[in-house]
C-alpha cells in the first residue's frame, strides 16, 4: 500500500515538472516582447532594456527556467505585468470563486448525470426510458458551455429578470467574515451575503453542471453496465435475490471505484469549462483570469494560472489514485 | 383447465420473453439507424454547406448594409437570420462560418491520428524505452484537458486558421497516442502478427502492414468522436478570441461578438451556438453509432 502509494507519487512529480516546462516555454515563444507589451511602441530603448531588466528576462534561459521551477513550488509566480501586484495574491484571491462554481457545478453533475447513467444502463431495453435520457446526455455532451449560459442568461436575467447578469457576488465579503468571526456577531448579514452568492452562482452552476452531466452520466452508465455483467451480479440473481436489492446491495455498492474515476476526470474538465463559464457570465475567477491575462499579454498571471490548473489537475488525479487503493484494495497490488 | 390462472410461471415467461422479443428487435434497429441516420445526414449537411458556401450564402458575409443594421430574423426580407451590428448577414456568416469548423475539425484530428498513431504502435509493439519516453511525454500532455492545450499553444502561436489546426492537433494526439497503443498491446500478441514475424516480416512493416490495419477500424471510430471535440474546441477559443481573427467569420466568434447584443439581438448568439451545436451532434451521433456497429469492444467506453 505504501509502495504504492509512493509509486504513484513518484511519477506525479516528473509529471507536474514536464507540464510546466510545457507552459514555461510556451510563454516564452509568445510573439512580442512582454516589455513592448507593457511599455506601449514610444518606450526608449533604454526604458525597455531596465524592463527586461528588472524583469529577469536578460538572464540565459536556463537560469530562468530553474528560477520559474523553485518559485513555482513556493506559489511564486512573480509580478502581474499589468497591476504590479504579486500573482500568487490574484491567485488567491481568485481560487475561491472557481472553488465554488466546480463544487456546484459538480452538485448539479452529480444530481443529473448519476442518476441518468444509472436508470439508463439498467432500463438500456426500455426504449421509453432509454432514448430520453440518451437524447439528453447527447445535448449536453454538444452543447457548448458558453451557449447554453448565454441562452440561461437571456432567458432567465435579461427575460424573466431572476438572476444577475453578471458578476459573482460578494464572496470576498462572505469570506472576510467567516475570517473575522463575523458570523456569529452579524449571522443576518452573513446569511445574506451566502444568498447573494448563490444568487450569482446558479446560473453559471447549472450551464456548466449540465454540460458536465452528460459527461458524468456517460461514464456513470459504462460503469454500471460494466458492474452488473460481473460474476457476483449474476450470482446475485441466482440465489434468488430480488432486482432491487442487487441493484442497491451490489451493484451501487461497486461503483464507488468507477464513481472516483468519475471525480478525476471531472475536475479536469471542469476546470477547463470555468474558463468558458466564468468569460459568460463575467465572474471573477482563476478561467476569467486566465483569458483576461492572456488578452493583456501579462505572461507572468497567464503562466500563475495555467501552472495551479495543471497543479490542480495533477493533484486531484494523484488523490483518486490513492483513494483506489483505499476503496479496493486489489489496486494496491496491481 | 384454467389457462391463465393455472399458467406455469415458466410459460409466462417464455410469453413475455418473446414479445420482449418482437418489440425490442424493432427498438433495436431503431436504435441503431436513427441515431447514426439523423448524424450522417447532420454531418453531411454540414460538408456540404461548407463545401458550396460561395454557392449557398445568400449575401457576402463581410458585405456590410448600413441599412440593416441589428435587424431581427426576417424583419428584412433579405436578411433571413437577421444581421449584425455591422449590418452583416447573420445566415451567410454562420454559412461561411461552416468553413472554418469543418476544416479545422477534420484538419486537427488528421494531424493528430498522424502524428499520435504511429507513436502509439511504436510504443506498444516495442516496448522498453521508447515506449517510457513516449508514454510519459503523453501523461505529460495529458495532464493538460485539451481546451486548455490548445489554448495555451494558439497563445503562443497566434490566432489563425493553421495555428488552430495546430494547437487543436496537438491538444488531440496524446488521445491517439494512448489508444494505438493500447490496441497495439493487444494485437502485438495476435498469431498472425507471430506468422508476419515468422515469414521475415521486420519490426517496420509488421507495424505499418499488420498492426495498424488491424487497429484502424477503432481508430477511425474514435477520430469521428474527437472530430466533434475539435469543432467545440475551435468554437471555445474563438469565443474566447484566441481563434481565427474577424472579420472572417467562425461560429464562435460570431457567437462572442453576438454577446454584446444579447439584450436586443440575441439571434446572433441563438443560432450561431445552434449552428455549432448541431455540427458537434453530428459527429458525436456518428462515431457513437459507428462504435456500437463496428467495434463491440469499445462500447460504453
Amino acid at each position: 500500500m505504501l509502495q504504492y502509494v509512493l509509486r504513484r507519487f513518484l511519477i506525479a512529480v516528473p509529471m507536474l515538472l514536464g507540464a510546466m516546462s510545457i507552459v514555461f516555454f510556451a510563454m516564452r515563444v509568445l510573439p512580442g516582447d512582454p516589455c513592448v507589451a507593457m511599455m506601449g511602441d514610444q518606450a526608449t530603448t533604454e526604458a525597455l532594456a531596465d524592463c527586461t531588466k528588472n524583469l529577469g528576462l536578460n538572464r540565459p534561459l536556463a537560469v530562468q527556467y530553474v528560477d520559474y521551477l523553485w518559485r513555482s513550488i513556493r506559489f511564486d509566480f512573480g509580478n502581474s505585468f499589468r497591476q504590479g501586484y504579486p500573482v500568487s495574491e490574484y491567485i488567491a484571491r481568485m481560487f475561491p470563486h472557481t472553488f465554488v462554481l466546480v463544487t456546484a457545478s459538480a452538485v448539479v453533475a452529480a444530481l443529473v448525470g448519476i442518476p441518468i447513467g444509472i436508470v439508463s444502463a439498467l432500463k438500456r431495453r426500455n426504449p421509453l426510458i432509454d432514448y430520453p435520457l440518451r437524447i439528453i446526455a447527447l445535448l449536453g455532451l454538444s452543447m457548448p458551455v458558453f451557449w447554453l449560459g448565454i441562452l440561461l442568461l437571456i432567458v432567465f436575467s435579461l427575460h424573466l429578470d431572476l438572476f444577475p447578469l453578471i458578476g459573482g457576488g460578494d464572496l470576498d465579503g462572505v469570506l472576510g467574515m467567516i475570517r473575522s468571526g463575523e458570523v456569529f456577531s452579524h449571522p443576518a448579514d452573513f446569511l445574506a451575503g451566502v444568498g447573494d452568492v448563490l444568487h450569482h452562482l446558479t446560473l453559471p452552476a447549472l450551464a456548466l453542471g449540465f454540460t458536465l452531466a452528460a459527461t458524468v452520466s456517460r461514464l456513470s452508465r459504462s460503469a454500471m453496465l460494466e458492474i452488473i455483467s460481473q460474476d457476483y451480479i449474476r450470482t446475485a440473481r441466482a440465489k434468488g435475490q430480488g432486482e432491487r436489492a442487487v441493484v442497491y446491495k451490489h451493484a451501487l455498492r461497486n461503483m464507488m471505484v468507477p464513481l472516483l474515476t468519475i471525480i478525476g476526470i471531472f475536475v479536469a474538465i471542469a476546470l477547463t469549462g470555468t474558463v468558458l463559464t466564468e468569460t459568460v457570465f463575467t465572474r471573477p475567477g482563476l478561467g476569467k483570469m486566465l483569458v483576461d491575462a492572456i488578452g493583456a499579454r501579462d505572461y507572468p498571471l497567464a503562466q500563475g494560472a495555467i501552472t495551479v490548473f495543471t497543479m490542480i489537475i495533477i493533484l486531484v488525479n494523484l488523490v483518486v489514485d490513492m483513494l483506489y487503493a483505499v476503496v479496493d484494495p486489489r489496486v494496491a497490488y496491481r | 383447465m384454467a389457462i391463465v390462472r393455472g399458467a406455469d410461471p415458466a410459460d409466462l415467461a417464455l410469453a413475455r420473453a418473446g414479445e420482449e422479443t418482437r418489440g425490442t428487435a424493432r427498438a433495436r434497429y431503431l436504435r441503431r439507424w436513427l441515431p447514426i441516420s439523423i448524424g450522417v445526414l447532420l454531418a453531411v449537411a454540414m460538408i456540404v454547406v461548407a463545401a458550396a458556401a460561395p454557392l449557398l450564402a445568400p449575401l457576402s458575409p463581410s458585405a456590410q448594409f448600413s441599412d440593416a443594421v441589428l435587424k431581427g430574423p426576417g424583419a428584412v426580407e433579405r436578411h433571413l437570420l437577421g444581421t449584425d451590428e455591422f449590418g452583416r448577414d447573420l445566415l451567410s456568416r454562420i454559412i461561411w462560418g461552416a468553413r472554418v469548423s469543418l476544416q479545422v475539425g477534420l484538419a486537427s484530428v488528421i494531424f493528430g491520428f498522424g502524428l499520435g498513431v504511429p507513436l502509439g504502435i511504436v510504443a506498444g509493439v516495442r516496448g522498453g524505452p521508447s515506449e517510457t519516453l513516449i508514454m510519459r511525454c503523453t501523461d505529460m500532455l495529458m495532464a493538460f484537458p485539451t481546451l486548455l492545450l490548445a489554448l495555451i499553444i494558439v497563445t503562443a502561436l497566434g490566432g489563425s486558421l493553421i495555428n488552430e489546426i495546430l494547437a487543436i492537433g496537438v491538444a488531440l494526439t496524446p488521445n491517439f497516442v494512448r489508444l494505438a497503443r493500447g490496441l497495439a498491446l493487444t494485437i502485438r500478441e495476435q498469431d498472425y502478427i507471430l506468422a508476419a514475424r515468422a515469414l521475415g516480416g521486420g519490426q517496420l512493416r509488421v507495424m505499418a502492414r499488420h498492426v495498424f490495419p488491424n487497429a484502424l477500424y477503432a481508430l477511425v471510430v474514435v477520430a469521428t468522436l474527437y472530430i466533434a471535440t475539435a469543432i467545440r474546441t475551435e468554437a471555445g477559443l474563438s469565443f474566447l478570441g484566441l481563434g481565427i481573427p474577424p472579420p472572417t467569420p467562425s461560429w464562435g466568434n460570431v457567437l462572442s461578438e453576438g454577446r454584446q447584443y444579447i439584450k436586443c439581438c440575441p439571434w446572433l448568439t441563438t443560432f450561431s451556438g445552434l449552428a455549432i451545436m448541431l455540427a458537434v451532434l453530428a459527429f458525436n451521433l456518428v462515431g457513437d453509432a459507428l462504435r456500437d456497429l463496428l467495434d463491440p469492444r469499445l462500447r460504453g467506453e
